[in-house]
Parts: C-alpha cells; sequence; structure tokens
C-alpha cells in the first residue's frame, strides 16, 4: 500500500488525537494506571518553567479534571521554542509518585509518627525557639536551595536575616554556582551573565568549558547543533576532561587533565597577546588589570577563612605573568598539545569569528573555580568578544532557580537581596523593606554551606531546616555530616516530596507542595523571570514552601513582617521584593507582566527586555557614550584578572592512583529523587554504575556489569562498571552518577572548596580501585 | 530495589527475544552477553556520534522529504524477526558482488533508484562495510523444510508514557544509534518517519527503553 501525502497526513492525525492527554492507548503494557474517571475530560493548557535544569524551557502543562496529565514545549517561549528534553516531556509524572509526603510526620521516641502539620509546626516554632533562647541566634539555620520559588527564598532571608537576625541562610546553589557568581563579581562588579541564549543563533564558534552540554542543557546544546546545520561554518569545541555526549557531536574534542583549564587559559591568552590579536581599542576604553593573592588553600579543614585583595597592575605585568604559560610549558602541566592550544587561541583571536563560551559545573565545582570564571571572561575581554550578539563568555546555572532565588534574592549568609550585610547601605534598606529595626541584621556573614554542616556536627548549630533538597546524598564528605546530623542534640527539619535520605535524618517531614501545586516564580540562567500559577491542589496536607515558612515565622511573632493571607501571597510578596531591584541594573517586571507572558528578562525598563548588558544598544543603564559601560564596577571597566594555575585540593599518587569525578545524566535531576519516579526516566537508567576506560577495567579484570569498589581516604562504595557506555573517562580517571542513593558516592568525595566562593569540587579526588 | 512488573507481557516471551536477539549480534562484535550485577544494559548509548555526524551529513531537504513510499508491513516482511538483518529484496547484479562496498553507492545516502523506481534506504551502519555478511540475497522462495519458527511481535508503535510526550526509542540502539537514516527521509518507513530531525539530539526528548526489557519501578531500598 503506497500512502499519499494527505492520507499520511490525515492517518498522523488520527494518531496524534489518539495521543493526546488522557486517553492513553488502551491495551498496552504502559497502560495499567487508572484512568481519569469519566474519560479524557477537558484538557486546558496552562504555562510554567520546567522543574528540573537551569536551562528553563517554558512548558505548557495539560489539565483534565484538576490532575496534571500532559505536557508540551510552550511555542512562546523563547528559551525553548516548544521543544523540551525528556525530562521535561514527563516532569508532571513527578507529582504522582506512590510514595508522596502528604502529612507531617515527628519524631516521637526514635520514630517518625504522622501528626496535623499544624502541630509539626508549631513544633517547629517551639524549637526554634528554645533552641535561639538557649544556644544564641546562630545556633539555628535554613539551608536552601536553587529549587525554591523566589518567594519561598524571599521569606526564608527576611525571616532568618531580617527577623532573627541571623546570617545562617544558605542553599544548595552554593554548590552549584558560588563561583559563577564570584567571577561574575570580581571580574564586572555584578551577577548574572551578560548575553542571552539568542547568542547561540549568532556564534559562529562555539566551546564548551568542561561542559557537558548534550546532557544538562540538552536544549540549548541542540539548538547550537540545528545552528551548526543551517548555518555555514559553525564549530563546535568540547574542551573536556572526558568523553561525553556532547564529544559524540563536537567538531573537535580537546581533553585537559583536570584543573589545567586554568593553564590552559592563560596559555590562549599568551597566544593571544603574542599574535597581536588583542582588541587594542577594547581594551584600552574598557578594561583594567589586577592581580590577587596566592597559594589561597583548599578549606579542608575546619575554622577556614580567607579573603582575596586586588592590586592593579598594568598590561605589560600581565602580559609578564603569563610568559608561565606558553603552549609549550602549558603542554606539559595539561596534556593538551601546544597546537591544539594555539588552535583554540587563533579561534578567539580571530576578528571575523563570533565566540560563544559555555561552562557550568566543569568550572564552577572546582577549588580554583573563581579564578577559572576569571580567566575565561580575560580571554573574551582580551579580544572584545563580548556583550554582542554571539560574543559571549556564557556561565550557564544547573537549576531552575539558582539565578532567580539564591544569587537574586541573595540566599547566602553573605547576601542580601540587594547588596550584602557588610554593607550599610544594603542593611538599611533590607531593614526599611522588611520592616525590622537595622540592628537586627548582622553585619557579619556566618557560615557558608560547608562550614554550615560542620558546625552542625560540631554542635555549633543545633536546629537545621531544610527545604527542597537533599544534601544527605549530596555533601560532599558525605558521612561526617550524616554522622552530625544523627547526633542527639540535633534537631533537623526536613521539607520535601519523596522520602529521602535526608528525610531519614529529620525530626520533623513537613509535606511540601511541589512545582505547579503552588504559585511562585523561578529565574533561568539568563535573567529571566517566570512566573507560574497554581495549576494542581496538592495531595493531603502538603503546603508551598513558602507558606510553611510564613506559619512558623507567625507562630514566632512576626505578624507584622508576614501579614499576607494564604489566598493571596505570592504577588505582594513579589511586589514587596521588586522594590529592592529598583534601577535599569536590576529592574524586574511587575506581577501582572509575569503572570501574562512566558517569562521577562530583566533589566526590565519601560516595557523592555534588555537582552545585552552593558551594551547601550540593548542596554539602558549604560551611560557613558561609549560602545560599551561595564558600569558593574567603580572604573567603570570589566576587570583581567593574573591569576596562576595551582594544583587540585587531591591528585593521584602512588597510594590512591585515580582520578574521581562525578555528575549527572540527562535522564535523572540531581538526586533522582523526582525524576526516578517517572517511569520512562527510572527505566532508561535505573540505577548508577561507575565509568572506567576499557583499559584500566582490563588492567583491574572487570568487564561490563562487574562490580568495582572505589577506595578514598573518606570511605569507599562498590558499584558496577560501566565500560564503554555514553561517556568514556580517559585513562587514570573513573566518573560515577550521583542521581542513586543506593549508591553514595560522596561517602567518597572530598570536601575542599574554592577559598574565594566557598563552592566545592567534585569533579576532583584521589581514589584507588579494586575488583570486588 | 527494583521491582519487575510481572503483568507487563510485551507479547512474546522475553527469553525468545534474548536468544534470537543477543546471541548473532554478539557474535558480530566478537562479544558476549554476561551476567552482571548491573541494571544498565551493555553497550549504553556509546555510538552516538553517530547520529550526529549524520545529522551534519544529510542535507536538510532529506530530512524532511517523504515519498511515502514505504510501509512498515513491507519493512518487516523482509525481517525473520524484529532486529534481524534484512535480506536483500531485489536481484543483485553479478558483476556488482566482487566489491559489498558498491551497497553504499545506494544505501549509503539514499536518494531515488530509476532502476528500481524507489527511493533507497539508508544503512545506520555504513562502517560496516562487509553487507552480504549480514544481509542475504534471496535466490529461491522455497523452504527447504518446512519450519514451526515463530516470531515475536514488532514494537508497537507511539507508546508514549503520557499524552504529548515523545515515545521511548522501542528497540535495542546497536548497530542501529544512527536515528537519522531510518527514520527520516524519503527512503523511511512512513509510519515511522518524522521531519523534526533538524534539531539533531534525538536522544534529547527520546529515552532508550526497549520493548524488550521489562519496566521496573523505583523503590527505596
Ligand atoms: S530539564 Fe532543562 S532542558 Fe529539559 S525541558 Fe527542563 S528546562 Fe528544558
Amino acid at each position: 500500500m503506497k500512502l499519499d501525502r494527505r492520507e499520511f497526513i490525515k492517518q498522523a492525525a488520527i494518531g496524534s488525537a489518539l495521543a493526546t492527554a488522557g486517553s492513553l492507548f488502551p491495551g498496552i503494557s504502559f497502560g495499567s494506571w487508572n484512568r481519569l474517571a469519566g474519560g479524557p475530560g477537558v484538557l486546558a493548557w496552562q504555562k510554567t518553567p520546567c522543574r528540573f535544569c537551569g536551562t528553563g524551557c517554558g512548558l505548557l502543562v495539560g489539565v483534565s479534571d484538576g490532575r496534571a496529565v500532559a505536557v508540551k514545549g510552550d511555542p512562546n517561549c523563547t528559551v525553548n521554542k516548544g521543544l523540551c528534553c525528556m525530562k521535561g516531556y514527563h516532569s508532571v509524572q513527578a507529582l504522582y509518585g506512590r510514595d508522596r509526603i502528604t502529612t507531617a510526620k515527628v519524631r516521637k521516641n526514635g520514630t517518625l509518627v504522622e501528626v496535623p502539620i499544624s502541630e509539626a509546626l508549631n513544633l517547629v516554632a517551639e524549637k526554634l525557639k528554645e533552641t535561639r533562647d538557649t544556644y544564641g541566634k546562630d545556633s539555628v539555620a535554613m539551608y536552601g536551595s536553587g529549587q525554591w520559588t523566589i518567594p519561598d527564598g524571599y521569606v526564608a532571608s527576611k525571616l532568618f536575616k531580617g527577623c532573627l537576625g541571623t546570617n545562617n541562610v544558605e542553599a544548595n546553589a552554593r554548590l552549584c554556582m558560588a563561583s559563577a557568581v564570584t567571577g561574575f563579581m570580581t571580574s564586572f562588579g555584578l551577577d548574572e551573565p551578560m548575553g542571552c541564549y539568542e547568542d547561540i543563533d549568532h556564534a559562529d564558534v562555539f566551546v564548551t568549558w568542561g561542559n557537558n552540554m548534550a546532557e544538562m542543557h540538552p536544549v540549548l546544546f541542540s539548538r547550537m547543533l540545528s545552528n551548526r546545520k543551517r548555518r555555514a561554518g559553525v564549530k563546535i569545541i568540547d574542551f573536556a576532561t572526558r568523553f561525553t555526549r556532547t564529544s559524540q557531536a563536537a567538531d573537535k574534542t580537546i581533553i585537559f587533565k583536570p584543573q589545567t583549564d586554568l593553564a590552559v587559559a592563560n596559555s590562549i591568552c599568551y597566544e593571544i597577546i603574542k599574535n597581536n590579536w588583542v582588541n587594542d581599542n577594547f581594551v584600552n576604553e574598557h578594561v583594567s588589570f589586577h592581580k590577587g593573592k596566592t597559594n589561597i588553600g583548599y578549606g579542608t579543614e575546619d575554622h577556614f577563612t580567607f579573603s582575596d585583595s586586588a592590586e592593579t597592575i598594568d598590561f605589560e605585568a600581565f602580559k609578564l605573568f603569563l610568559e608561565d604559560y606558553t603552549p609549550e610549558k602549558v603542554e606539559k602541566i595539561s596534556g593538551v598539545p601546544a597546537e591544539e592550544i594555539k588552535y583554540l587561541a587563533s579561534l578567539y583571536g580571530n576578528p571575523s569569528l563570533k565566540v560563544t563560551s559555555f561552562w557550568c559545573m566543569g568550572m564552577n565545582q572546582h577549588t580554583r573555580g573563581t579564578w577559572i570564571n576569571n580567566l575565561v571572561y580575560n580571554i573574551h575581554l582580551l579580544v572584545g568578544k563580548i556583550s554582542t550578539p554571539g560574543n559571549s563568555p556564557f556561565s550557564l546555572t544547573g537549576q531552575p532557580s539558582a539565578c532567580g532565588t539564591v544569587r537574586e534574592v541573595g540566599t547566602l549568609t553573605h547576601k542580601l537581596p540587594h547588596g550584602v550585610v557588610m554593607n550599610e547601605n544594603d542593611r538599611q534598606m533590607a531593614a526599611e523593606i522588611w520592616q525590622v529595626p537595622v540592628e537586627n541584621i548582622d553585619p557579619k556573614p556566618s557560615y557558608h554551606t560547608v562550614e554550615m554542616f560542620r558546625a552542625l556536627d560540631r554542635g555549633d548549630i543545633k536546629f537545621m531546616w531544610i527545604q527542597v533538597t537533599n544534601p544527605m546524598v549530596t555533601m560532599p564528605n558525605l558521612r561526617r555530616y550524616r554522622d552530625g546530623a544523627l547526633k542527639d542534640d540535633r534537631f533537623v527539619v526536613v521539607s520535601d516530596v519523596y522520602p529521602t535520605p535526608t528525610t531519614d535524618v529529620a525530626d520533623v517531614i513537613l509535606p511540601a507542595a511541589m512545582w505547579i501545586e503552588q504559585e511562585g516564580m523561578f529565574g533561568n540562567s539568563e535573567r529571566r523571570t517566570q512566573h507560574f500559577a497554581q495549576i494542581v491542589d496538592p495531595p493531603g496536607e502538603a503546603m508551598s514552601d513558602t507558606w510553611q515558612i510564613i506559619e512558623v515565622a507567625k507562630r514566632l511573632g512576626f505578624e507584622k513582617q508576614f501579614p499576607w493571607s494564604q489566598d493571596n501571597y505570592i504577588e505582594p510578596i513579589w511586589e514587596e521584593y521588586r522594590r529592592f531591584h529598583t534601577g535599569p541594573k536590576h529592574e524586574m517586571a511587575p506581577y501582572t507582566v509575569l503572570a501574562e507572558r512566558s517569562g521577562v528578562q530583566w533589566p526590565f525598563v519601560d516595557g523592555r527586555e534588555t537582552r545585552w548588558r552593558y551594551n547601550p544598544a540593548y542596554d539602558p543603564a549604560c551611560k557613558n557614550d561609549k560602545d560599551f559601560d561595564f558600569y558593574g564596577k567603580k572604573d567603570n571597566r570589566a576587570w583581567i584578572w593574573a591569576r596562576p594555575y595551582e594544583p587540585a585540593a587531591e591528585s593521584p599518587d602512588e597510594e590512591y592512583n585515580f582520578w574521581l569525578n562525578t555528575g549527572r545524566v540527562i535522564e535523572h535531576w540531581h538526586t533522582g529523587s523526582m525524576t526516578r519516579r517517572v517511569p520512562v526516566l527510572h527505566n532508561a537508567v535505573p540505577s548508577s554504575y561507575v565509568e572506567i576506560h576499557p583499559e584500566d577495567a582490563a588492567d583491574l579484570g572487570v568487564v561490563n556489569g562487574e562490580l568495582v569498589k572505589i577506595i578514598s581516604r573518606r570511605g569507599e562504595l562498590t558499584m558496577p562498571a560501566q565500560i564503554n557506555g555514553r561517556g568514556v573517562p580517559v585513562r587514570g580517571m573513573v566518573f560515577v552518577p550521583f542521581f542513586d542513593e543506593s549508591y553514595l558516592i560522596n561517602e567518597v568525595t572530598l570536601d575542599a572548596f574554592c577559598p574565594i566562593s566557598k563552592q566545592p569540587d567534585y569533579k576532583k579526588c584521589a581514589v584507588r580501585l579494586e575488583k570486588a | 530495589m527494583m521491582k519487575t512488573h510481572a503483568h507487563h507481557s510485551r507479547g512474546a516471551p522475553l527469553s525468545l527475544l534474548v536468544v534470537s536477539l543477543l546471541l548473532p549480534l554478539a557474535t558480530l562484535l566478537g562479544g558476549a552477553a554476561t551476567a552482571t550485577a548491573s541494571d544498565v544494559p551493555d553497550n549504553f548509548d556509546n555510538q552516538g556520534k553517530k547520529l550526529f555526524t549524520a545529522q551534519q551529513r544529510t542535507p536538510t531537504a532529506n530530512l524532511s522529504a517523504d515519498s511515502g513510499g514505504r510501509t512498515l508491513a513491507e519493512f518487516y516482511a523482509l525481517r525473520q524477526y524484529p532486529g534481524s538483518p534484512p535480506r536483500i529484496p531485489h536481484v543483485v547484479d553479478l558483476a556488482f558482488s566482487g566489491n559489498e562496498t558498491d551497497c553504499l553507492s545506494c544505501h549509503g545516502k539514499g536518494g531515488y533508484s530509476t532502476e528500481f523506481d524507489a527511493f533507497a534506504p539508508v544503512t545506520p551502519h555504513p562502517e560496516n562495510v562487509l553487507c552480504t555478511q549480514c544481509h542475504a540475497q534471496t535466490k529461491t522462495g522455497e523452504p527447504f523444510v518446512e519450519t514451526d519458527w515463530v516470531s515475536i511481535a514488532a514494537p508497537k508503535l507511539g507508546l508514549s508514557f503520557l499524552g504529548s510526550s515523545p515515545p521511548p526509542i522501542p528497540h535495542s540502539l546497536q548497530l542501529r544509534e544512527n536515528c537519522i537514516a531510518c527514520h527520516t527521509g524519503p527512503g523511511a518507513v512512513v509510519e515511522i518517519r518524522i521531519d523534526h530531525a533538524s534539531r539533531g539530539d534525538c536522544r534529547q526528548c527520546h529515552a532508550a527503553v526497549p520493548q524488550s526489557q521489562p519496566l521496573t519501578e523505583f523503590t527505596r531500598k
């Protein structure tokens, strides 16, 4: 039978009508789930950002009979223009795992018993107050998330910093983008990218720096592929420590030894200067040169402190500094052939090529994370390839609202919604908007995340409230922090949607509303704020994290600061928060605009979004009448930093002779607590494994699937080998996805961090292997 | 940790498929199926480069062109079981057989053949140039003796996990990592042809969940 095109389309249309939401294929093997009573019902589509990665795709969620039943890409959202990845498409199934936490639980004589949520909230408030009265204001802490909604983070900060007067507010985004922030602050004086995803449609060359974008930011990656297909001469260069799906797609993969990206970046600058590729006009007008401290340590000991100091240098001094980084010298450090370093430099140096660099965890989870961020900015600044369409040093963020909630709201110990606690004006502003005495806000930052969990272990912190994150899987050097959390007089409150290793250590579990079961906003990697309405009801007594905090705040006597009603609290919270960002550098869209649109980019000035910052053609905050205005720094310039190569905190040696690298796979989001409850994702990658190079596996005598014991100075773990799988590490390195709570790889990792950003390095520590 | 759904029947005994599918292919690749402690399939998605190369090489027009010339029924008629190498359905010129790579002159990139008045299907694995190692010519339609062979059912189409979501990849990816070869262009089978391949990374949306594996559900230990 031959179908003509029209007949085929007709048949296809019948097929897709069958596939619309609610009417699952009858009689098929997946189809054992319950059907909605009364058939498919009327389907309404409602917009929301995706629950998962920092790309921030716009989704349309199909709703029928009060249940989310389908997802399609939102064609009105410029992030993804109607396309999603497999996590987004199946995201709504994560709402309906059978073991959803729907009631509050309180530990009584060692066992968790169900209680009404109001009783659990009473206990949380009592315990918080009692701990604070007995041990002081800094004995209580809040640990949140880049998956908090913006209102979640805002009320947490207001309660803890404004009302309770402690700077013990941190979020898991410390583990994911703190180095990106300190990189931006030190190079530009203002956080978050100058460019936007539209850069992908203009760049000629993409360099991914230690960034497996094909799996971690898939929708952006395939936008690159489709540009390469559509436009002549587009190239993707994968600069990596292991072969990944991104390497499979790249035009060229350049492998470097872990940590030596620092040396290679400097070498690229050396070559750019040597070959006279420096954009002199740009550098003279818009750049100043600086150096900071060296030999800055790794933070593996308790109470570690460090503060950098900047010294201005001149171009000649910078040139002299780069003498140590000739391609030939750097080849010896990095294993990257000098020719390839020169090739990379020539791409950045060629004035007719637009270059976009992408990075995420490879550069941020790095004991010199701030430095490597600075160094990649250096490259772009030397050649002036920045803040114009297609020329973009682009720091991607991992979580859906790491930017929106953690970076912009400032849910980190040193931050306020505008500025930092150390700054008196910033404290004044916060006190005024929050209606608290300015003395409430402590001018001294307290604990960053790793130190906060150390303080919990030591007993300096006795009460911790954890929301929307799973630190008992994700903390590096995990065993110490789990033992700490389990100590007798520690009180741990966990708000979550499913049982996890973190709820296992909780004294109180609060059932949380998830994603579209509440109203809220996220903020993605390209300064885009995305509002979602409550689309379905939360199950049982589940309550939004925002409202949980407000309930506790009211119980502690802060009605004045938290006056809102449960019927309408997101809009007033947003409008209050927005006051912190008034002005053309960070103006946020009003609630009514957010509610209507599929995301709005800030600065949102006079009804217009800002796509490229620091460029007067796009950015109304530019005031200097020049072609660029880097207004974040007092000298109105972007800062180039002389930052040396320094080795990793722990490198392979005789005894522990392998690198251990950890990360994600496309199918699973972080610790898998949501995606493992999505059938298709779980079935695609049901459990974790350790990737080993085939030659190393042969030496060890293991074949695919056999068990390998991974041993570090901190702990050990036995898991199946994956040889020649999707990712293939180089010889002497193993890689483990961390989504699987049955294989807690973070018991093996090291809690060393970047002394400037305090972000731990999950990509490098030393292990040895045994056949199990 | 993993709980197998006993009631998930995929239309044929699993063992049949494992025996019929894995053995010849494992032999072909010089490997052998091993009992392992891992739930993650052997050969887990390691040949993705083929897909990306195909996306780059295939002319844009061919990514969406359609001839409607082949149907799934015709496709399976050439196979002993789903996943087996199809037999060669046409006469092969004697002069041709001395050099098997000549097959690729039509089946490497596809395109219209005046000789057969049809669009040639594209092979997903052009790097294996000894085509007749697996693909047999047909000299007679007569069986030597009758056989009691039964095949399993072909993977069902459109098994999305929920309405509007992209269906997972229902078959093993071994030797078929290049989605573009079979699922796009005028030589593609109409029922499985798509025209959105320009985005290039099929597995961004389509997860590999072969129907020959039992479905499991996550439960905490
Ligand atoms: S997980 Fe990321 S890439 Fe995938 S749909 Fe969600 S936001 Fe988009």
